[in-house]
């Protein structure tokens, strides 16, 4: 191992987790906190501490300038960002290139190209990864409403710059696009200084699924299988699964074939995800964007192929010879399922609930695994999201997986905070994730508005 | 309030921690306490008594420099006293990045023991890639201390300087 010394970027349980997976290689770890994460478990876990300025994030994990120079004083050879924060900030992995220090993730300019969602969809289409329906640009309703007359309702608006639902509505007619253009367009402006929108055709009973890979930068990339994320709130991910176990065998092989496609064109460096559009009724994909850094969903492809992809990772950006298996040896075996836990109020407007943890009291035995910096007595702060942990449960096929999620669920034990706990444990048990018949929309339609009603009984 | 618990104080300074309050200042039969997120800050009517923010603000450690930091077994979380004499105050970073005592190599320092400064004499540089931030006093006084050395990293909340204010 070529890496001596990493700087950790992050905080929680994505710090922990590249924490073990350094010393696992023997590199030494420094932790970079701010104020707030001092007393962290990370920190207590890392060779050295450096502390980088108050509780905001703007002012500690969002400084690029700050974690550059936090590494280069304490004598770090790399640096790992995480997810999250700078994870995918052009800026940070050439600040690294520019000093010396190996970003573990891909180049800068790779991050500039499929940040960018519009290059990205020119790229997939260059190398042959079907795209949903779509279109360029579109700078005023006048134009959505005849892009949506040859696309055909429902269509949906999206931010050419940025993710996350910023500036993303669903027109299912004219006077929804009249009514929500400008609206979006200006969120986009605001929240990543573009207000650009563009449009594509909006699938009904839709499966986010994505696969999982990684690359040595030589053009040769490996496939991790893919995941399922179906169970969204607000396009953010709760439940994330490996296989999509409701796939076809030929369009699974296809689906893996049209990622791994992409990133070799792109000679692609270390960890990646493409995410994809499952059109269910069509029985057909669409690619939807690539995400260059390891994403928090990673362990359920870990647990189905038994590869460590943070290690990985480090053995890619140290040159290491061998880091990537070849495509034979990765066996997609088992299903895995994870939740996120989260410090909120499922049944208040999931409204956030930081606080001190009196008891954690997490599950174990065969096929449980848990990722978390919490322990009895942890103070959750408020500054940053409120996820503190996932729960992944594996087991041989899908069914025994969801009863093992319900159990593990059952026996976990927080106290102190809200938490979504009550929510896991309820589509746990629902009848549409038992029988894997849901989509995209599937928790905000169906199953919320039952929770809800289940709350009040 | 009279039987405060060590829980009851820390209580107190979360529940600070977590407001966006400027200061607190609470003052009972044989306890008072006072939280400021600024280090020159004093309680009302008091010059000294107060230490700048004990347990809101941990001192943080002397940072390792480059190439000498070999792994602490425990990570230098909250330790590394800086011991703030009575009555003096500490001037301290605002965030991690290196320290100069002058500005540029060979110039005399901005402040050498002994000094007088006022609240808005600037007594180091902190600088994070090329980025120099000078840092004021904050309070006038004399420089009784520079607690960190040319060319060294410090983080957020080391102290840099202690100063004697002026009575």
């Amino acid at each position: 191992m070529s890496i001596k010394r990493v700087l950790v970027a992050n905080r929680g349980e994505i710090a922990v987790r590249i924490i073990r997976a350094a010393h696992a290689l023997g590199i030494e770890a420094v932790q970079a906190v701010s104020a707030a994460d001092r007393d962290s478990l990370a920190a207590h876990m890392a060779d050295q501490v450096v502390v980088l300025g108050p509780a905001p994030s703007k002012q500690s994990y969002l400084d690029p300038k700050l974690v550059v120079h936090a590494a280069r004083s304490t004598g770090c050879d790399a640096l790992h960002p995480g997810y999250g924060f700078l994870s995918e900030r052009a800026a940070l992995a050439r600040l690294c290139a520019e000093h010396g220090i190996t970003f573990v993730g891909p180049e800068a300019d790779i991050i500039d190209a499929l940040g960018d969602k519009l290059r990205a969809r020119a790229i997939a289409e260059d190398a042959g990864v079907p795209l949903v329906p779509g279109t360029d640009q579109i700078a005023s309703a006048a134009d959505a409403r005849k892009a949506a007359a040859k696309l055909g309702y429902p269509v949906v608006m999206k931010a050419s710059a940025g993710g996350g639902g910023r500036g993303m509505f669903v027109a299912r007619d004219d006077a929804s696009i009249d009514a929500s253009f400008d609206r979006a367009s200006s969120e986009a402006l605001e929240a990543f200084g573009d207000g650009t929108l563009y449009m594509e055709r909006y699938v009904e009973n839709a499966r986010h699924v994505e696969v999982q890979a990684a690359g040595d930068g030589a053009g040769r990339v490996v496939h991790f299988g893919e995941r399922d994320c179906s169970v969204q709130r607000r396009y953010q991910k709760v439940v994330e699964e490996a296989p999509c176990a409701l796939m076809p065998e030929a369009l699974r092989s296809e689906l893996h074939a049209s990622a791994v496609k992409l990133l070799s064109k792109l000679k692609y460096k270390n960890a990646g995800t493409v995410e994809f559009l499952y059109d269910v009724d069509r029985g057909a994909f669409y690619f939807i964007e690539v995400n260059t850094r390891i994403q928090v969903e990673h362990p359920v492809s870990e647990q189905v192929t038994g590869f460590d992809l943070v290690q990985a990772q480090f053995r890619i950006a140290g040159g290491e010879a061998g880091a990537l298996p070849r495509q034979d040896q990765v066996r997609l075996a088992r299903h895995a399922i994870e939740c996120r836990l989260n410090a909120e109020d499922a049944a208040n407007n999931f409204l956030p609930s930081p606080g001190r943890i009196t008891r954690w009291a997490p599950p174990a035995g065969a096929g449980v695994r848990v990722d978390s910096h919490c322990t009895d007595g942890y103070l959750v702060p408020p500054y940053y999201d409120s996820m503190i942990g996932k729960l992944i449960v594996t087991a041989h096929d899908r069914p025994s997986c969801v009863a093992r999620l319900a159990d593990a669920l059952d026996d976990f034990a927080i106290e102190g905070l809200t938490t979504n706990l009550p929510l896991l444990r309820y589509i746990a048990r629902h009848e549409d994730f038992i029988t894997n018949n849901f989509h995209t929309r599937w928790l905000e339609q169906t199953l919320l508005p039952a929770f809800e009603q289940s709350i009040k009984e | 309030m009279s039987q405060a618990t060590p829980a009851d104080i820390e209580n107190l300074v979360e529940l600070f921690n977590r407001s966006d309050w400027e200061e607190m200042h609470l003052k009972t039969d044989g306890l008072e306490i006072f939280l400021s997120h600024d280090p020159a800050a004093r309680p009302p009517g008091q010059a000294a008594a107060a230490a700048a923010p004990a347990a809101a603000a941990p001192e943080a450690a002397p940072a390792a420099t480059a190439a000498a930091s070999e792994p602490h077994m425990a990570p230098a979380v909250t330790a590394h006293d800086v011991v703030i004499p009575a009555g003096m105050v500490a001037v301290r970073a605002p965030n991690l990045g290196t320290f100069y005592q002058a500005p540029k190599p060979g110039a005399p320092p901005y402040v050498e023991v002994g000094q007088k400064v006022d609240a808005d004499t600037e007594v180091c540089l902190i600088e994070v890639m090329k980025l120099f931030t000078p840092v004021k006093a904050g309070v006038s006084g004399t420089v009784r201390e520079i607690c960190a050395s040319d060319g060294q990293m410090v983080e957020y909340e080391q102290v840099l300087v202690i100063v004697e204010p002026d009575a």
